[in-house]
């Protein structure tokens, strides 16, 4: 007996060494995919008696969609009323240029603070840099400037892809969701927005808001496919997706499934309101094992 | 695997609790020696032709039961022709679910021979006592030494070596019977190389390594009661399936319980028996060894699951019935993880069993009614109440958006027999109806490769229930020198769960040439036909003969897959003294009926032609038997309908064994 318990003993140490652990699905995709949850401050100044904070996720910008919150507040001053937001990219060779932004920022009564967003299209740089030309009215207009710092962006799920069509028209397209996808239904957002191209010189002292102005784009349709361009997944998709329809928020929504975590690229075919062929190319959909992935004109990729 | 860790300790204290108090009861060993709720002829682990067999080898020699095979190693066994999730496999009525999204391992994998004392296989709903099936119920019964026998230690030893693929095994086993304290235990070794089939030419990656040891230990408890515990420790390393991609590197299983069982003399409760049992289950596949591979992958699959059994029998005069009580709770995890050609990217993962909880009770009822001397009628039934919980459904969404993350079913059975001998002839006719749940895979699987017909299988947890119905009937002719035995089965199955085709979706798996979706036939038709007879030629001489024929179809009258072709053996034996000979000659007739819907293709016929012979060496108290054989001995070669892959049989394989018992 004393045998069987020793078996027992030898058979337990046995059972407890060398075997794989299972994976951890929640922390799988953190350890590629960064978590920015929560509005920060970005930067924080003075503009004669106000103090202007910037809010973003994460307390940074990034190349990319930036969701930005813009609290003016005085001691005693006045309210102000309304607010204006205009980022322009300096330095370098290139002319002074905008990104996509909401120009106009919307109140939010409840929280006190001003919405809108910029698509920065490159991140800061030694040569160049973003100045926000903040406007704002409380007793009278105010205008100020700060330079923000902006990031390249670090999560490979919120890339932006610019692009111009035939006429020569400049879009940009940004991903605004699923910050963190999963294996799993995604609802996919995105923001697509051409440049005005200004009919007439500047107006109005530098920077003139018709000179670096972006609308955002109505009524298009972005067709998707998404797949996996590894050579070893062979150009592998998954089913169920459903094309980016613009939504009443002006964005454009649609539904992404991801089979797997890894590589995957977005392959976008953007139609116009008629329908008519803005840019992008059908991919072939056939399983090609050992090939890397051909990607459409118009694409975006993605990593989690 | 902590878990494995725990139970151990908790066997070997429950061990030392129970050692103690072994001297408080006085004998009445001979009371638990008698329990016999049914008399059931315990056929032997052994084959006509062979003595020292595998577990895969032993069930072969069913007539009820076939395999696909996928290399040399963990057959998966098909009762009346239907696949493994129809079929309710249990050791000892413990339900075990195998780790590995690709079948390689069967609960029959995980068991040896030397720990078995025989395996009891039910056609039908009759096997519907352990749990709710279609097929029937295949139960492993592990060896359980009785109280105080005369013969206080017992053992035997097999070793044994096959020369087409260097086989070389060794099995040894051991019990102790006292009149307060009986065990057993086993320990086996099997190691093979690459076989050869009938072209002489190798067949890679078709090794194993395997090792399996059990104990039992039992304890009186009382006069009338004793508790028994058990475990099965099987690990298998370094296995080849030539048909698959990828090979196993590693599984283990621990399988253990804890029963009590109490004896009632008088009254109308013979026995009741209550075990709780937990199993665990790893696996590893390892593609490392197939350089051919463009990806490599990783997909370990992890199988836990609890149970409870508790079983009444009842006996009054002409009256006999069991009841049982099957409870488990089983989680199965399977993963896969691809790996890009560049190792610096990001590897991909999913889930191919994204955590899926599966919780069944059943109360199964059995009554058998002697009408008279001659006849006996048996009805039963069961009432099961399955459910499933998908941890991570978002997986299942992908294919099948907004299906339930858990589902509840009700499975009830219900199978009625009549028999009667009229001698010489016994006849039986029954009839069945049976539902049964949707597997992990046929519900929750994801992107499971399946390398017959080269398809990813998505599972559909939308899936309802599949019902049969099934008739069966047998008839049987015995004389002094020669009987002769009918049975057939016919089975109309409801919503019969296949894959199919998918306009949706593209293949992960690089070998795969598309999707598959599993969904249900509106039906499908299930016939069996077995006929076996034997006749005493000589005193000494005897020939065995056996023909099996199947045939089934989908709905619209299309062929299933993996139903066997007319199937035939027949054997002589000759015995005299010490000495014994056989000869066997077995075989598939052409595979008319095939199906290349799902990927089969023609199969021709083939005929292997076995021979043994064995001596009992004269020794006193010690049994020793040697054996030398010869499989296929014309070295045909020859695949079956249901090899995987078409990979060819083992050719020309001369076997040696020598059997000590004592």
């Amino acid at each position: 007996m004393e045998k069987i318990i020793l078996f027992l003993t030898v058979l337990c140490c046995a059972l407890t060494s060398c075997t794989k652990e299972k994976t951890d699905y929640e922390a799988e995709i953190d350890t590629i995919v960064p978590e920015r949850s929560g509005f920060k401050e970005v930067t924080q100044f003075q503009s004669g008696a106000y103090t202007i904070r910037i809010d973003a996720l994460g307390g940074n910008l990034y190349k990319g969609y930036n969701k930005v919150h813009v609290k003016i507040s005085g001691q005693g001053q006045a309210p102000v009323s309304a607010a204006t937001l205009l980022p322009i990219r300096n330095g370098g060779t290139a002319q002074a240029h905008s990104c996509p932004h909401s120009y106009q920022l919307t109140y939010n009564a409840g929280q006190g603070y001003f919405e809108g967003y910029m698509v920065f299209t490159e991140a800061s740089d030694p040569l160049s840099q973003w100045d926000l030309h903040i406007g704002y009215t409380a007793d009278q207009p105010y205008r100020v400037v700060q330079q923000v710092p902006v990031q390249e962006q670090d999560n490979k799920n919120l890339g932006m892809t610019s692009f111009t069509d035939r006429d020569g028209a400049q879009y940009i397209l940004a991903l605004i969701a699923p910050q963190k996808p999963k294996v799993a239904e995604n609802e996919l957002v995105a923001g697509l927005y051409r440049f005005d191209t200004p009919t007439a010189g500047a107006t109005a002292p530098f920077p003139d808001p018709a000179q670096f102005s972006y609308s955002e784009v109505q009524g298009y349709t972005i067709l998707l496919d998404p797949r996996m361009p590894e050579p070893s997944m062979g150009n592998h998709s998954s089913p169920n997706n459903k094309d980016l329809l613009h939504g009443a928020d002006n964005l454009y929504h649609g539904v992404v499934n991801y089979t797997m975590t890894g590589n995957w690229t977005l392959n976008l075919i953007l139609h116009n309101q008629q329908g008519d062929l803005v840019r992008g190319t059908v991919v072939p959909d056939d399983f090609t094992p050992g090939v890397v992935g051909v990607k459409s004109e118009l694409h975006i990729d993605i990593l989690f | 695997m902590r878990r494995i860790a725990l139970v151990i300790p908790v066997l070997i204290a429950s061990y030392g609790l129970r050692a103690q108090d072994r001297t408080l009861q006085s004998d009445t060993t001979t009371v638990l020696q008698e329990v016999k709720v049914k008399a059931k002829a315990k056929k032997k682990i052994k084959t006509d032709l062979k003595l020292a067999v595998s577990v895969d080898e032993f069930l072969a020699s069913s007539q009820s039961i076939s395999f696909i095979k996928r290399g040399a190693y963990a057959w998966e066994p098909m009762l009346n022709n239907m696949s493994s999730e129809r079929s309710a496999v249990t050791i000892d009525g413990m339900h075990i679910f195998g780790a590995c999204t690709d079948k390689m391992d069967p609960v029959t994998s995980y068991v040896e021979t030397n720990n078995l004392s025989t395996v009891d296989i039910k056609s039908g709903q009759e096997g519907s006592l352990h749990g709710s099936t279609i097929a029937g119920s295949i139960d492993l019964q592990r060896e359980n030494t009785a109280f105080g026998l005369d013969k206080k230690v017992g053992g035997n030893y097999q070793t044994g070596f096959e020369f087409n693929n260097k086989q070389f095994f060794n099995l040894a086993a051991l019990s102790y019977s006292g009149q307060k304290f009986a065990a057993d235990g086993s320990i086996s070794f099997r190691q093979a190389e690459n076989y050869y089939d009938g072209n002489n030419k190798e067949v890679k990656h078709s090794q194993f390594n395997k090792f399996n040891s059990s104990v039992g230990l039992s304890f009186k408890t009382g006069e009338r009661s004793a508790l028994r515990v058990d475990a099965i420790y099987d690990k298998a390393k370094d296995v080849g399936f030539p048909a698959l991609p990828m090979d196993l590197w590693l599984s283990r299983a621990l399988i253990t319980s804890a029963s009590y069982k109490q004896l009632f003399e008088d009254g109308i409760i013979q026995l009741w028996d209550t075990k709780i049992y937990y199993n665990a289950i790893e696996h590893y596949m390892d593609d490392t060894t197939r350089p051919e591979n463009l990806v490599h992958m990783d997909m370990p699959g992890w199988s836990t699951t609890y149970g409870l059994l508790s079983k009444i029998a009842l006996q009054r005069d002409s009256y006999r019935s069991e009841i049982q009580l099957n409870a488990y709770d089983n989680l199965s995890i399977a993963e896969m993880r691809m790996y890009p050609q560049d190792r610096s990217n990001r590897t991909m993962f999913a889930y191919s069993w994204p955590w899926v909880t599966t919780r069944f009770a059943s109360l199964s009822n059995t009554n058998s009614w002697d009408l008279s001397d001659r006849s006996h009628v048996v009805l039963g039934g069961s009432l099961g109440v399955n459910y499933n919980y998908s941890k991570y459904a978002e997986f299942n969404w992908i294919f099948h958006p907004g299906a339930p993350q858990e589902k509840t079913r009700i499975l009830p059975g219900l199978h009625a027999s009549y028999h009667i001998d009229i001698a010489p002839f016994t006849l039986s006719a029954g009839a069945g109806y049976g539902h049964r749940a949707p597997s992990i895979s046929e519900a929750y699987g994801y992107y499971i490769y399946n390398s017959f017909d080269r398809y990813d299988y998505i599972g559909n947890p939308n899936l309802g229930n599949e019902v049969s119905y099934e008739t069966n009937a047998s008839v049987g002719y015995q004389t002094g020198r020669m009987g002769i035995q009918a049975k057939v089965n016919y089975f109309y199955i409801q919503d019969y769960i296949v894959g199919k085709i998918l306009n949706m979706g593209s293949p992960m798996n690089y070998q795969s040439v598309g999707v598959k979706g599993y969904t249900a036939l509106d039906h499908a038709n299930i016939f069996n036909l077995a006929l076996s007879a034997h006749y005493d030629i000589l005193t000494h001489l005897h020939w065995k003969g056996s023909l099996t024929y199947a045939r089934a179809t989908d709905g619209s009258g299309g062929n299933l897959p993996f139903i066997r072709p007319i199937s035939y053996q027949t054997g002589l034996q000759y015995m005299y003294k010490r000495l014994g000979i056989q000869t066997s000659l077995q075989g598939d007739a052409a595979q008319r009926d095939y199906s290349p819907e799902y990927g089969e293709d023609k199969t021709a016929a083939y005929q292997i032609w076995n021979a043994s012979a064995d001596y009992t060496l004269p020794a006193r108290k010690v049994n020793m038997t040697l054996q030398v054989g010869a499989e296929n001995i014309l070295n045909a070669y020859y695949s079956t309908y249901a090899d995987w892959g078409n990979i060819p049989r083992m050719g020309r394989n001369i076997f040696t064994s020598l059997k000590i018992n004592f």
